[in-house]
C-alpha cells in the first residue's frame, strides 16, 4: 500500500466532525470529574456544541473535497444532510432534558452517547469507501444500542437494547458479507473505483449483485424497512421515550442518505438490478406500516409502524432513480422529522400521577383538559396522514410525482392506497382526543420550556410550510443535484 | 478489476478450511460411530481430579469479571494495532504517526473515564 506515502493532512473538511467528537470526549471527562455539578450544564453545552458544529458544517466549503485517503467526501449533499441530522439531534436533546429528569435517568453519558452517535451519522453521509462506511455505521449503531437500554432499572428497556443489539449485529454481519463479495469481485472498496469497475464489467458478475443484495439487506435493517422491520416496534416501545424520539428522527435519515449515496455513486450502472429490490422493500414497508399500526394500542408502537410506512414512501423516491426522486426523499424526510419532533413532545406530555403513560386511550378527553395540546397533535396527525394543506402532504406529493416521472405508475398508486389505509389510524388518535370521554385525566403542565418550543416550531412548520415551500425545496434540490450530477 | 489470480492466492485458505472441517468432523463423528457408548451418571459427571464433583459447572460469578474482560480487550487491541504501526512507521510517515496518536488519545479518554468511574476498583 504505497499510497499512504502521500496522504495529505487536509483536515479542514473534517472540522465539524472532529469538533463534535472532541466535544463529546471533553464532556465525558468533565462529567466524570465533576459529577452532579456537571449534570446540569452538560445538556446545554451539548446543545451549544451541536449548534457550533452546525455553523461549521455550513461554513466549510464543500467543493467535493475527498480527504483521509479517499475515505471521506464533503459535498453539498452531505452538508445538507448533516445540517438536518444536527437539527434533529438538537430537537431530541431539547425534548429529552426534562424527560430524563422525570424518569431519573439524567446521566451525562446520555448526552455523550447522543453526540457520538451524531458523529457516526455525520461520517455515514460523507463516507465514500465501504470501510469508512462500515466504521461510521458501527459508531452510530453501538451508541444507539447503549441508548436503547439506557434506563437500567427497566427490564423492557434492557430487552429493547438486547434485541436491537442482537439483530443489529446480524445486520452488520450481512452487510460485511456483502461488502466482502463486492470487494472480492471488483478488488476495491473505494466508491470511485467501484463506479469505474461497474462501468467496464458488463455484464456485472452475479456475485457482485449478490453482494449488493446483502449490503442492501443490512441497510434495510438500519432503515427498518420491511421485511427487516421486526425489531422496530419492540425497541420503540421498550426504549425510553427520549431515545425513541431520537430513533424515529435521525438515524433513519442518515441511513437513507447513505443508501442513496451507495445506489447513485458506485452502483449507478446497476439501476435495473437494485430497483426491483428497492420497490419490493417500499411495497412491503408500506403494507406493514399501514396494516400493522391498525391494531396497536401503544402510541410508541404506533409511531414505530408509522415510521416503517414513511420509510416505504421514501423508498419510492429512491426507486425513481432520478434527481427529482432524491429531492423528494430529502424533503419527505425533513418534513417527517419536523412532524415527529412535535409528536414526541406530546407523547412526553402524557403523564398521569407523575408516571408516563403510553396507551392511545390515555389521550381520551384531551381536547377538553388541554385543548392546545390536542389541537397540536391533531394537526400533526393530519399532516402525517398527508392531508393538505399541511406539510406532510407535500412530502408525499413530491414522492409520487417522482415515481410518476420515472413511470412507476403501479408503485405510485400503491403508495396512495397505503396512505389512505394509514390515514385510518392517524385519524383514530384525533377521534380519541376529541370524541372519547376521559376516564382519568392526564397531568397538566408537564412540558418544559424547550419541549413547548419544539412543539410550537413543529406545528408552525407543518401549518406554514405551504406559504413558502420553495425555501426548503431549493435547498433539497441543491443537495440532490450534488449527488446526481446529470447522469 | 476482477481477475482469477486473486482467487488463486486464497486457495491455501480454502484448503485449510476444508482440512480443518474434515479432521475435526472426522474426530467427532468417528468417535460417535465407532466408540461404544454406555453412559452412566458417574461417567457423565464433570471430572475433578478424581473427586466427586463439588458443584455445577455453570455457577454464577461476579459480573465485574465481564467488565475487566472488556477493558482488557480494549487494551489488547491497542497492542495489536501498535505492533504493525511501530514496524511500518518509517513508511507511513507523519500521517501514520498522528493517526495513531489520535487513536491513543481517544483510548486515553476512555481510560480516564473508566478509572474515575471506579471500574478498576474491585471493592
Amino acid at each position: 500500500m504505497s499510497e499512504f506515502g502521500f496522504l495529505d493532512f487536509n483536515l479542514v473538511p473534517l472540522l465539524p466532525e472532529v469538533f463534535l467528537a472532541l466535544s463529546a470526549m471533553g464532556f465525558l471527562l468533565i462529567g466524570v470529574s465533576f459529577g452532579d455539578e456537571a449534570r446540569r450544564v452538560i445538556p446545554w453545552y451539548a446543545l451549544l456544541a451541536l449548534l457550533m458544529t452546525g455553523v461549521l458544517v455550513s461554513q466549510v466549503s464543500f467543493d467535493d473535497a475527498i480527504v483521509l485517503g479517499g475515505m471521506f467526501k464533503a459535498d453539498a449533499y452531505s452538508g445538507f444532510v448533516k445540517l438536518l441530522i444536527i437539527g434533529g439531534v438538537m430537537a431530541t436533546l431539547g425534548l429529552s432534558m426534562r424527560y430524563l429528569e422525570q424518569e431519573h435517568i439524567d446521566q451525562m453519558e446520555f448526552y455523550v452517547l447522543v453526540l457520538l452517535a451524531s458523529v457516526g451519522m455525520m461520517f455515514m453521509v460523507s463516507a465514500v469507501n465501504l470501510l469508512s462506511l462500515y466504521m461510521a455505521l458501527e459508531l452510530q449503531s453501538l451508541s444507539l444500542y447503549v441508548l436503547a437500554a439506557f434506563n437500567r432499572q427497566s427490564p423492557r428497556a434492557a430487552e429493547a437494547g438486547v434485541k436491537y443489539f442482537a439483530l443489529g449485529g446480524l445486520a452488520s454481519g450481512m452487510m460485511l458479507f456483502g461488502i466482502s463479495l463486492i470487494y472480492g469481485f471488483t478488488g476495491s472498496l473505494d466508491f470511485g473505483t467501484l463506479t469505474a469497475s461497474m462501468m467496464v464489467m458488463q455484464p456485472v458478475p452475479f456475485a457482485v449483485i449478490f453482494g449488493l443484495v446483502f449490503l442492501l439487506a443490512g441497510l434495510a435493517f438500519k432503515l427498518s424497512a420491511a421485511p427487516f422491520h421486526m425489531w422496530t416496534p419492540d425497541v420503540y416501545e421498550g426504549a425510553p421515550t427520549a431515545v425513541t424520539a431520537l430513533f424515529a428522527m435521525v438515524p433513519k435519515l442518515a441511513a437513507l442518505a447513505l443508501l442513496m449515496r451507495i445506489l447513485f455513486e458506485p452502483f449507478a450502472y446497476l439501476v435495473p438490478q437494485w430497483e426491483q429490490i428497492i420497490i419490493f422493500l417500499a411495497v412491503m414497508s408500506m403494507i406493514v406500516g399501514a396494516f400493522g399500526a391498525i391494531a396497536q394500542s401503544n402510541i410508541k408502537r404506533l409511531i414505530a409502524y408509522s415510521s416503517i410506512g414513511h420509510i416505504g414512501y421514501a423508498l419510492i423516491g429512491v426507486a425513481a432513480a432520478s434527481e427529482g426522486g432524491i429531492n423528494a426523499v430529502l424533503l419527505h424526510m425533513l418534513i417527517y422529522m419536523a412532524m415527529t419532533a412535535g409528536t414526541f413532545a406530546v407523547i412526553m406530555a402524557m403523564r398521569r400521577g407523575g408516571r408516563s403513560v403510553e396507551r392511545i386511550d390515555d389521550l381520551a378527553g384531551l381536547s377538553r383538559s388541554q385543548p392546545i395540546l390536542a389541537y397540536a397533535l391533531g394537526i400533526l396527525m393530519f399532516s402525517m396522514a398527508g392531508v393538505p394543506p399541511f406539510a406532510g402532504f407535500f412530502g408525499k406529493l413530491m414522492i409520487f410525482q417522482a415515481a410518476i416521472g420515472a413511470e412507476l405508475y403501479a408503485l405510485a398508486i400503491f403508495g396512495v392506497v397505503a396512505s389512505v389505509v394509514a390515514a385510518y389510524y392517524y385519524l383514530r388518535i384525533v377521534k380519541v382526543m376529541f370524541f372519547d370521554e376521559a376516564v382519568l385525566m392526564l397531568d397538566l403542565n408537564v412540558l418544559s420550556g424547550p419541549q413547548r418550543f419544539i412543539l410550537a416550531c413543529s406545528v408552525a412548520f407543518v401549518l406554514f410550510f405551504i406559504l413558502s415551500p420553495s425555501a426548503f425545496i431549493d435547498s433539497t434540490q441543491l443537495a440532490a443535484a450534488a449527488l446526481f450530477p446529470g447522469r | 478489476m476482477f481477475n482469477e489470480t486473486i482467487l488463486i492466492e486464497y486457495l491455501p485458505i480454502l484448503i485449510f478450511i476444508v482440512l480443518a472441517l474434515g479432521i475435526s468432523g472426522a474426530a467427532v463423528i468417528g468417535s460417535l460411530l465407532v466408540a461404544k457408548q454406555k453412559p452412566d451418571p458417574d461417567k457423565n459427571a464433570a471430572y475433578e481430579c478424581g473427586f466427586d464433583a463439588f458443584s455445577d459447572t455453570r455457577g454464577k460469578f461476579d459480573v465485574r469479571f465481564y467488565l475487566v474482560t472488556l477493558l482488557f480487550i480494549i487494551f489488547d487491541l491497542e497492542i495489536a494495532f501498535l505492533f504493525p504501526w511501530a514496524i511500518s512507521l518509517k513508511d507511513i510517515g507523519m500521517f501514520g504517526f498522528w493517526s495513531m496518536m489520535a487513536f491513543l488519545g481517544v483510548l486515553t479518554v476512555g481510560f480516564i473515564y473508566e478509572w474515575k468511574k471506579g471500574a478498576l476498583d474491585w471493592e
